[in-house]
């Protein structure tokens, strides 16, 4: 079997965050990059499954600058068994999603498990995007996985408004990660150093013959607004009358 | 008060990199052959995924482990909640072994990077280092001075996390004074001694996370020279050790009882009986007896480095927390604005003498990371040059028998303050169990006991460091100081700091003359006398030195990069500072220091014993 992950290099959730001087993106000097949070549980499921396989391949993909080579080493390290990166400068959900196609078409994994989104942007389209495109299955915002028929076929248990949907589907299929479907591993030591020696395979976008340009163009960033300092009230009474005239929570 | 997990650990890893890397150029280290199968983005990794460790694992159990404690029932010890997963994940990690060489089955990675690893999880959670530390510890002997046979037996589990490890050197009248042990050891056949005695104060003697305990243990032997050249080191198995490797039973090695101690209450310190009621069987480690002392002396350099970063690193971690408190916590008004009743409340970290314990702190934790980074450094070195270079590696290995004592009581010293300074940023808040400082100077103050007290430390410099290689050490030292002082002298950032760390080094020198001139009239006791206050004066001006070196550096990125965030912008003016701060309020007591030991003032000698109180 043969399962295919992704590896989005986002800022650090601890990290702070400034909107640059012209509005139009982020303040990218002095931020720590990580594995996109989601990515990493799709890479967590994805080892799962191969170590109760006993045998599966797992294939970490990363599309941006080279500076992503950072995360995949980060997945390799954690044990995926190899990599590649495509090259493309800036690339929106879309753009992303016809790179992957092409990366499937290539790689013809049984499965791709990719995060539900990236927390950078919060588009939280790709995944759906590739399926479609793919016309592969797809199951989103999972929190359980289990598959079937040697691998043939799946079982997920999705997280909806209000509760939770079962879904069963053919392999091949493209499922999105959420929060609780696992609890991704550390990178040990032994495998930060055999992550050194498995292959990093690097693509040029623009070699795949697909339309790169961004279908959709960010206008302004703006930070959001500071929350005002709060204040102490002298008695119950002004509190209610406040929450009731001012906040109008009551 | 709740008893849920906190994690109140807090790392600096920005002031990490700098000095490891920006400073003391350990990336250097990976173009040699004995470090090239690394590099700076795998302990770049490697840091990641401990600090991780730390903030998720170490952290939370650090506060509820020293109020649990460790418990002795039935002869057997059980450490607090928690420890037996965090053992388990600290071991499936695998970063015991980072700097393990890759024949023992290790990662061989530099001791400077595992000295920033160390920082991490000593500051996360020091009680529960103690355990790998010392597995650590008591495998390198095995390592450096065991058979082949012991290291077979021995190696694979504790390097694994199976067994965990110990040394065993005091005895209850035998602490400073070790040539004074009575355990005794009697020859069976091969290497098999049997041995009996009592030890204590022995760190992770017993305890549940490993499925057995080596002891590395000094003994007597029968018939051998007294003191401390009669003195071997034996292995001695908690547990038989079967010919298939499992624990079988009881090597007659009882845990009598556990201290109840002031600080580092989640690592078990015990009282341990060998051969009390049966047969401990012990076996020589290597093939020579008597030769205890030397081993253990070999092995120190790395226990005393050891020591020192546990100071600094609890240290890192109350100074951080303090600073975190002080930008939260309001109270007063800006001096600014004293005649002005209803002048806002600003918080506490705009009051000028909070900035100058922030500020005091900062710039010991720099002082001290610096130093024991570049004693790790230079272990580095003798790794790399050894073969390649003898003459370099002979000028590091003095380096480091110089820096070592230093090293160690310097930051244990300095460490242990740096607590208190934080309590008093905090207030009666840092006095009371809700806030972590008040653990972290408890924890603190064992560092300059144990691992030889500071005045071992003092003694050791004086008597035996100052004249290493025929005084060709301290010529080394001094050269690199000098060197610097001539050539930054008129820095247009640091010259007047330059200028006093080269006054001050000069009075170092009228001091250091005044020793050996004690030294060479044998006036023994005014030598031991003045020995810590000169070690601290010594520190001062080595700490000064580099953190001068650290305030060029930053200096230069400060002032070169043009398209350097604020922050960084920020923190490279916060290195200057640290230096320049350490030059003009911190390092100056070496004249005072130094006046004292030039004094020849014997009053503390002089004084009758009767004159310190007559009420006995």
């Amino acid at each position: 079997m043969k399962i295919l992950v992704t590896a989005k290099r986002v800022p650090d959730p601890e990290t702070t965050i400034k909107v640059n001087a012209d509005g139009t993106g982020i303040e990218e000097a002095g931020i720590k990059w990580v594995v996109n949070p989601f990515d990493e549980i799709a890479i967590e499921e994805a080892l799962r499954i191969k170590e109760a396989q006993g045998e599966a391949e797992v294939v970490i993909v990363s599309v941006g600058s080279a500076d992503c080579q950072e995360q995949l080493r980060t997945g390799l390290a954690m044990g995926a068994d190899r990599a590649i990166l495509v090259s493309a400068d800036n690339p929106d959900p879309t753009a992303v999603s016809r790179i992957l196609e092409k990366i499937v078409e290539q790689e013809s994994p049984d499965l791709v498990i990719m995060g539900k989104q990236a927390i950078d942007d919060d588009s939280n389209e790709v995944g759906q995007m590739l399926a479609q495109r793919l016309g592969w299955p797809q199951a989103t915002f999972i929190s359980e996985l289990e598959l079937a028929g040697g691998g043939g076929s799946a079982t997920c248990v999705r997280e909806i408004d209000g509760g939770l949907e079962t879904l069963s589907f053919p392999l091949p299929a493209v499922i999105t990660a959420d929060l609780r479907l696992n609890e991704p591993r550390y990178a040990s030591l032994p495998g930060i150093m055999k992550a050194r020696k498995k292959p990093m395979e690097e693509i040029d976008a623009s070699s795949l013959g697909i339309e790169l340009g961004r279908s959709v163009t960010i206008v302004s960033v703006q930070p959001p607004p500071e929350r005002a300092a709060g204040r102490v009230v002298e008695s119950v009474d002004e509190l209610i009358a406040a929450l009731q005239g001012e906040a109008k929570v009551l | 008060m709740s008893d849920a997990n906190i994690n109140f650990f807090k790392a600096d890893l920005r002031s990490m990199e700098f000095t490891l890397y920006e400073h003391l150029g350990a990336q250097e280290l990976f173009e040699h052959e004995y470090y090239e199968h690394m590099s700076r983005e795998d302990c770049d990794q490697v840091m990641q995924q401990t600090l991780r460790l730390c903030n998720e694992v170490l952290g939370p159990i650090n506060s509820s482990g020293d109020r649990q404690g460790c418990t002795l029932k039935d002869g057997v010890v059980t450490t607090p909640d928690g420890y037996k997963e965090a053992w388990k994940q600290l071991w499936e990690l695998g970063l015991p072994n980072f700097s393990v060489s890759l024949e023992a089955g290790g990662f061989q990675g530099p001791m400077a990077v595992l000295g920033m690893l160390s920082e991490l999880q000593m500051g996360a959670n020091i009680s529960f280092t103690m355990y790998s530390g010392l597995t650590y510890g008591a495998m390198e002997l095995i390592e450096h001075f065991g058979t082949d046979d012991d290291k077979a037996r021995f190696i694979e589990g504790m390097t694994s996390g199976r067994y965990g490890g110990t040394m065993c050197l005091s005895e209850p009248h035998a602490g400073s004074d070790v040539g004074a042990i009575t355990t005794t050891a009697t020859h069976i056949d091969g290497n098999s001694y049997l041995i009996k005695g009592s030890k204590c104060w022995i760190s992770g003697g017993d305890h549940d996370l490993a499925e057995n305990i080596i002891h590395l243990l000094l003994a007597r032997v029968e018939g051998a020279p007294e003191g401390t050249q009669g003195i071997s080191l034996f292995i001695v198995p908690r547990d038989v050790i079967n010919e298939d490797g499992s624990s079988g039973e009881n090597n007659n090695v009882i845990t009598a009882s556990l201290e109840h101690k002031l600080g580092i209450n989640s690592s078990a310190t015990a009282v341990l009986n060998f051969g009390d009621d049966g047969d401990c069987v012990g076996y020589l480690c290597g093939s020579e007896e008597n030769v205890g002392m030397k081993q253990m002396f070999k092995m120190m350099n790395g226990a005393r480095l050891s020591v020192g970063l546990q100071g600094h690193s609890v240290a890192a971690t109350a100074y951080l927390n303090a600073l975190a408190y002080a930008r939260d916590r309001k109270q007063g008004a800006s001096v600014k604005a004293f005649k002005d009743p209803n002048a806002p409340r600003v918080s506490i970290i705009e009051h000028s003498d909070v900035r100058r314990m922030l500020l005091e702190m900062k710039s010991k934790i720099d002082g001290m990371r610096a130093i024991a980074g570049k004693m790790a450094l230079h272990l580095d070195w003798v790794n790399v040059l050894r073969d390649k270079d003898p003459d370099q590696a002979a000028y590091h290995q003095g380096q480091v028998d110089l820096l070592t004592p230093i090293v160690k009581a310097y930051c244990s010293d300095q460490g242990f303050r740096v607590c208190e300074t934080a309590i008093q940023v905090y207030g009666g808040a840092g006095y009371v169990k809700d806030n972590p400082v008040e653990q972290y100077l408890r924890d603190s103050k064992i560092f300059s006991i144990y691992e030889g007290t500071n005045h071992i430390q003092a003694l050791d410099l004086v008597v035996r460091k100052l004249r290493g290689r025929k005084g060709q050490d301290l010529a080394d030292f001094s050269g690199d100081l000098t060197d610097f002082v001539e050539a930054n002298s008129q820095d247009p950032a640091i010259g007047a700091e330059t200028q006093l760390l080269g006054e001050a080094s000069e009075r170092l020198q009228t001091a250091g003359a005044a020793i050996v001139g004690y030294m060479m009239e044998g006036k023994l006791d005014q030598l031991t006398l003045y020995a810590t206050p000169f070690m601290q004066a010594m520190s001062h001006v080595a700490v000064c030195h580099l953190l001068l070196e650290a305030a060029l550096v930053a200096e230069g990125a400060r002032t070169q990069d043009f398209d350097q965030s604020q922050e960084e912008f920020d923190f490279y003016a916060g290195k200057v500072m640290s230096g320049k701060f350490y030059a003009n309020f911190i390092m100056p007591e070496v004249f005072s220091l130094c006046r004292a030991i030039c004094s020849a003032d014997r009053s503390a000698i002089d004084i009758p014993d009767n004159g310190f109180c007559t009420q006995w």
